[in-house]
């Protein structure tokens, strides 16, 4: 389609003239040293259709956790590996700088075309570079490994900690940094103080509202990924940009643009957007042509005649794709990277992820495959090359959250496979198998593999799944899609969507492109809402010391709301009643400061690019933020499911069944941390109380209340993008950090102890694990749990030791645990198939185990680098040497 | 009208266990009946040899007498030993078995083993794991102690496993009458008991018993056509001789007529001693527990090959193919 000159156009062109006098050329310095490619040796079945380049059956033992070999069989993937196993985590400042620069040379803008602007400018200068041996290019506008920087969303922190130099001196989650780039950052402290989107945000809030938040010193719920960062959590529509590329982005701007009536305020604000992504649109175009120049100076340089082809080739395809559609498969890859790299370029947000490759690649394989223009072994060099540029990718956290969520890496790019198509049928094929083998050779804690797991899917599939897991990373997770699609068909999804449905972050449902689901909101804490229950709305931990008590117990106010305690409460019913007014209190004071993080978001940091990349943005000539989206959701996950489960037993058993206890001493006994109470903590913690985790319905039921009162209460709220609130049921490792704010609870844990992790049983300091009758009734009991429901996700851990996973028995049996489960709707399983001893051991000697890849929750981790108090929660989650 | 699940007759059960994966095929829930006639050295389940419930000590999780002491109160014999502030013992002597102390107990010191449930008690248990049997071609396995111990509570525990289309594994010594097979092969789809020694004597020495009810029993489940896997537990030093071994297989040669479905060849494990402590039992293997588990268990891979040789379906180790 040509391009209709109008006035808007003519508007475009001048805004991109002034803008390109206003920037400084950016310098790209090339990369020292040559790539020598290697031709991929692979012995691979060429057939079309045949699987992978693998048997689907093939059995690869354990990883090597020694890190001195690797498993590619690619030559040159083996040196990128031992590479980046060798490359030291650092922070650039160059994004920043860029960013604060441009921010303040378009201030006059509105904010939505400021925002286009903005980034626009750091297309247009930031350092790019080639790596030896790549084969797809690019970069978070940052190096590899290293970790660029975000000012608009918060920066107090960023100034603290390079005031105290923590970065590098950190046990886990070690950044360097440079003088020079430490100096620049600190010069714009000045600049960011107050005006970054946190700010915004806390300026917001009521005191009622923010201090039940993790502002507050006692909080109930923790929405600090949003508050402090960007939000994230989508996946750009591939399947339709890989199908009309950029210039079909275009040509769809433009239109809308033709159409429009912009006497309007709508219109005008519509307007606003389009022209800012059209100046993006051309940044990408020169961005693409910069990468392209890049390659060419490389081959210019390359003594080796292979290499040099193959570079003159990635300068094509960045060429090609920074205007045009892919024609190959290779260009398809290259263009799938670009667009999600740009997207973390844009803004911070976590949980950027990948979608189903194996369904938006599949048309550009079967072509070239059909055409006798590709091997398979070198589409398995290519794959295995994408999860490498995944891993590249890095990104800071604040200490606190590092001791807790250690070693996140770039954080939740979950990487998809298998699964059936919009029409319901399965589209299992030979990309689906090469993308396991993928992650069975690189064996690296990115992407956050995930696979579909349905009825219908291909038993050769599920071995291979199984066999993957087996390696020892503990990859890939597994979803259901059984109990998945009739949950999005529940929230208004379109059976299509449904069926197509994609996962973002750590276990959160998305319908793929089409959605910005605000996934993983905020934290919310069950146990928490039961303390303030069962104790005049007071923390069992109050005291004067408490930053809050002048204004809370000091000035007789209670923290929530006054329903009672354990003493007033006649019946359990009572007790009951009064967690679920508890609950209502607190899911809406949530709901406000989630909304609150929302309305700044759209109002300080548009996403004029992450919206070309959503249906239905530019048709409604929406932002992404401001409702753009064909769906819109607001995902907070509810922590503490086992916790509460078994504080309600032991109340329901011990006080009002058996009258075994006064209610009083239970009080008691919480409010001095168990001491003096050393008889009804083993009781608690002992067999005579019903636990969760073990297949009895006693105690299921009373999760079951819980989830439900949290669910029922989420369901009622409405976000500002027009759509609902949907809840989540998940801890990932947050468990720990949340427990260290709250106080003793009536399952038998002490104070600041952690929470019980996702949907998994209790395990306490004073007695271990509640679980006592094996891996099959934690499954049960957590199936119990209606799983339909968690919109966002649930997710369930389960540790196995390598011998009860070995062999085909051991196969088997694995493929009927998960069947089992899955049976019961179960909506997410994922395992770690590793020996206590050797854990362990690990932590004793971590030099002995560099590269033991463990599951630490929605994401895999490396167990040496993880923190202390992790490590010890990991070991201390029960693991089943057999199945009994 | 609603049958009283209390009602009808009850069985001794010391534990059951879910997703078993080593007795019989599949993923499978076995039960495991208290009481037994043999005293086998070996054995690795002490809790299952007294036909009565008993009490257990696991005096390293009591929590302190000074804080606690629920258990002293509630004992009427004064047969509870403490020391260093702990319960360490029960003196077997004077206690009278009421089992007070154990729900007393506010945690996991003081165990009962052995609870009284009917048929509809444990099928209920059972039942739970029904869909896990579809899957991996499992089910149920009674085990124990002995569980032909307890003969007309197996028969109808049997009957009714077969009712709910379950597959039945019993495991036993086959001590027992013969009539008693004939009662429960019925509903037993397969049967696994083991050979300790050929020799008579040698195996009273070992197990307090003679073996010739037990040839017997296998020969007469060998005449009955029951799919059968016999077990032959290597104890250095009691029946790893050639002799015994030369003897065992010949009599497996000569008796089974193709009803074997396996011979497995167990490795000894110094198990459970923890328990015989807990129980007040002398652990009656203690020289035994120095063997070097590398070279043993390559002994255990060559015998297999060896009885192999006899043209018997033997292996190293419990996997059984499905």
């Amino acid at each position: 389609m040509e391009l209709e000159t109008s006035q808007i156009e003519n508007l475009v062109t001048k805004i991109l003239n002034q803008m390109k006098s206003e920037n400084k050329t950016g310098a790209a310095v090339p990369a020292a040293g040559h790539g020598t490619g290697t031709s991929p040796t692979y012995p691979g079945q060429e057939k079309l259709g045949a699987g992978g380049n693998e048997p689907f059956d093939l059995e690869y033992g354990m990883m090597d956790t020694s890190g001195k070999t690797y498993a590619s069989p690619y030559p040159r993937i083996v040196k990128i590996l031992d590479r980046l196993h060798h490359t030291p985590m650092t922070v650039d400042a160059e994004r920043a700088m860029l960013y604060t620069n441009a921010y303040q040379l378009y201030e006059n803008d509105p904010q939505t075309l400021r925002m286009a602007k903005v980034f626009a400018y750091i297309l247009n200068n930031i350092t790019i570079r080639i790596h030896p041996d790549e084969l797809i290019t690019g970069e978070v506008a940052a190096p590899s490994r290293s970790a660029p920087i975000y000012p608009e969303f918060s920066y107090d922190w960023i100034v603290e900690e390079l005031h105290s130099g923590v970065w590098s001196k950190r046990n886990n989650d070690v950044y360097y940094i440079s003088d020079e780039d430490k100096n620049k950052l600190l010069s714009i402290e000045k600049y960011w103080k107050g005006k970054t989107n946190s700010d915004a945000i806390i300026a917001m809030l009521s005191d009622e509202q923010a201090c039940g938040s993790s502002l507050g010193p006692k909080p109930v719920f923790f929405p600090n990924l949003h508050l402090w960062g960007g939000i994230g959590h989508i996946i750009p529509r591939y399947q339709k940009l890989l199908k009309i590329g950029f210039i079909g982005l275009r040509n769809e701007i433009v239109d809308c643009l033709n159409k429009l009536d912009a006497s309007t305020a709508a219109g005008l604000e519509k307007r606003e957007l389009y022209v800012g992504m059209l100046i993006i649109l051309q940044a990408i175009k020169d961005y693409h042509m910069r990468w392209g120049a890049l390659c060419r100076a490389e081959a210019e340089r390359e003594t080796d005649a292979q290499r040099k082809r193959e570079l003159l080739t990635m300068a094509e395809n960045n060429e090609w794709i920074s205007e045009q559609p892919p024609r190959n498969f290779w260009e398809a890859m290259q263009m799938t990277y670009s667009i999600t790299a740009l997207v973390t370029i844009e803004s911070n947000g976590q949980g950027v992820s990948w979608g189903r490759p194996d369904e938006y690649l599949y048309p550009f394989y079967e072509k070239d495959m059909k055409e006798g223009k590709i091997t398979k072994a070198f589409v398995g060099e290519l794959w295995e090359q994408l999860y490498l540029k995944i891993h590249e990718m890095n990104r800071i956290r604040d200490d606190e959250t590092c001791r807790l969520n250690s070693e996140h890496g770039i954080g939740g790019p979950l990487l998809l496979l298998g699964g059936c198509d919009g029409t319901g049928a399965d589209m299992t094929n030979d990309l689906t198998y090469i993308g396991l083998e993928a992650h069975a050779h690189t064996q690296l804690p990115d992407p956050w593999l995930g696979v579909r797991w349905g009825i219908a899917s291909p038993w050769e599939y599920k071995v291979k799944v199984i066999n993957t897991i087996r390696v020892g990373t503990s990859q890939p997770k597994i979803f259901n899609d059984e109990c998945i699609i009739p949950n999005c068909l529940r929230i208004g999804r379109s059976l299509e969507d449904s069926r197509n449905y994609s996962v973002v972050g750590c276990v959160e449902i998305d319908s793929g492109g089409r959605e910005y689901g605000e996934h993983d909101a905020s934290y919310f804490n069950l146990a928490k809402v039961l303390e303030l229950t069962i104790n005049n709305g007071h923390c069992v931990d109050c005291s004067a010391s408490c930053p809050r008590y002048a204004k809370c117990a000091g000035a007789n106010r209670p923290l929530g709301i006054d329903t009672g305690n354990l003493t007033t409460y006649k019946t359990f019913e009572e007790l009951k009643d009064a967690y679920r007014k508890q609950m209502a209190y607190w899911v809406t004071q949530m709901a406000a400061v989630v909304n609150a993080c929302d309305v700044a978001h759209a109002r300080n940091k548009p996403l004029p690019y992450a919206s070309m990349l959503i249906e239905d943005c530019i048709q409604n000539g929406k932002d992404l933020t401001h409702g753009g989206a064909r769906y819109n959701f607001t995902g907070p996950q509810a922590i503490g499911v086992g916790t509460v489960a078994d504080s309600l037993s032991s109340i329901k058993k011990l006080i009002y069944e058996d009258k075994r206890v006064a209610p009083g001493d239970m009080l008691d006994a919480l409010k001095s941390n168990w001491k003096g109470h050393e008889q009804l903590l083993a009781l608690v913690n002992g067999n005579q109380v019903p636990h969760f985790g073990n297949d009895d319905d006693y105690v299921d039921s009373l999760a079951r209340f819980a989830t439900d009162a949290y669910c029922d209460e989420v369901d009622k709220h409405r976000n500002c993008r027009g759509g609902k609130f949907t809840p989540g049921i998940y801890s990932v490792s947050a468990n720990l950090g949340i427990g260290m704010t709250q106080g003793a609870t009536p399952d038998g844990r002490g104070n600041y102890e952690a929470l019980s992790n996702c949907l998994g049983p209790v395990q306490t300091a004073a007695s271990g694990g509640h679980d006592v009758s094996g891996p099959i009734a934690v499954i049960r009991s957590a199936a119990k749990c209606d799983q339909m429901r968690a919109g966002n996700g649930t997710l369930l851990n389960i540790r196995f030791s390598p011998s009860i996973t070995s062999g085909d028995t051991g196969r088997d049996n694995m493929i009927a645990f998960v069947e089992d489960y899955f049976a019961r709707k179960g909506l997410h399983i994922q395992f770690n198939i590793v020996d206590t001893e050797t854990l362990k051991d690990a932590q004793v000697h971590p030099e002995k185990y560099p590269t033991l890849l463990v599951r630490v929750a929605g994401y895999s981790a490396y167990f040496t680098r993880l923190s202390k108090e992790l490590q010890d929660d990991l070991i201390g989650r029960s693991s089943y040497k057999s199945f009994d | 009208m609603l049958s009283n699940p209390e009602s009808g007759i009850k069985g001794i059960i010391s534990n059951i266990q879910h997703m078993t994966v080593h007795d019989g095929p599949g993923v499978r829930t076995e039960i495991f009946f208290k009481g037994c006639p043999l005293r086998c050295r070996w054995c690795s389940n002490p809790e299952g040899l007294s036909p009565e419930p008993e009490v257990g000590v696991f005096g390293h999780d009591c929590i302190g007498i000074d804080v606690c002491g629920a258990c002293l109160k509630a004992c009427p014999t004064g047969a509870l030993m403490a020391g260093e502030n702990r319960i360490m013992a029960i003196d077997r002597q004077v206690c009278k078995k009421c089992l007070r102390c154990a729900s007393a107990c506010p945690n996991n010191t003081l165990v009962v083993y052995g609870d009284r449930m009917t048929v509809d008690q444990v099928m209920d248990e059972i039942l739970k794991d029904r869909s896990i049997y579809m899957r991996t071609g499992g089910g149920v396995t009674l085990s124990g102690g002995d569980c032909l111990y307890q003969p007309e509570f197996v028969r109808q525990l049997l009957e009714a496993c077969k009712k709910a289309r379950i597959h039945t594994c019993v495991e036993s010594e086959v001590v027992c009458a013969t009539s008693v097979l004939d009662s429960i092969l019925p509903y037993t789809d397969l049967f696994i008991t083991d050979i300790k020694h050929m020799d008579p004597y040698k195996h009273r020495d070992y197990t307090g018993f003679s073996n010739r009810q037990i040839k017997k029993n296998i020969e007469y489940l060998a005449l009955k056509s029951t799919p059968l896997i016999v077990r032959l537990p290597i104890i250095p030093g009691c029946n790893d001789d050639e002799k015994n071994l030369r003897e065992t297989a010949e009599f497996l040669t000569q008796t089974m007529r193709g009803n074997l479905l396996q011979i497995q060849i167990i490795p000894y494990r110094p198990l459970g001693i923890e328990k015989y402590q807990a129980l007040g039992i002398d652990y009656p293997m203690k020289e035994q527990s120095k063997t070097k588990p590398g070279e043993y268990l390559e002994r255990i891979r060559k015998l297999a090959e060896e009885f192999r040789s006899y043209g018997l379906p033997a292996q190293a180790g419990t996997t059984v193919k499905s």
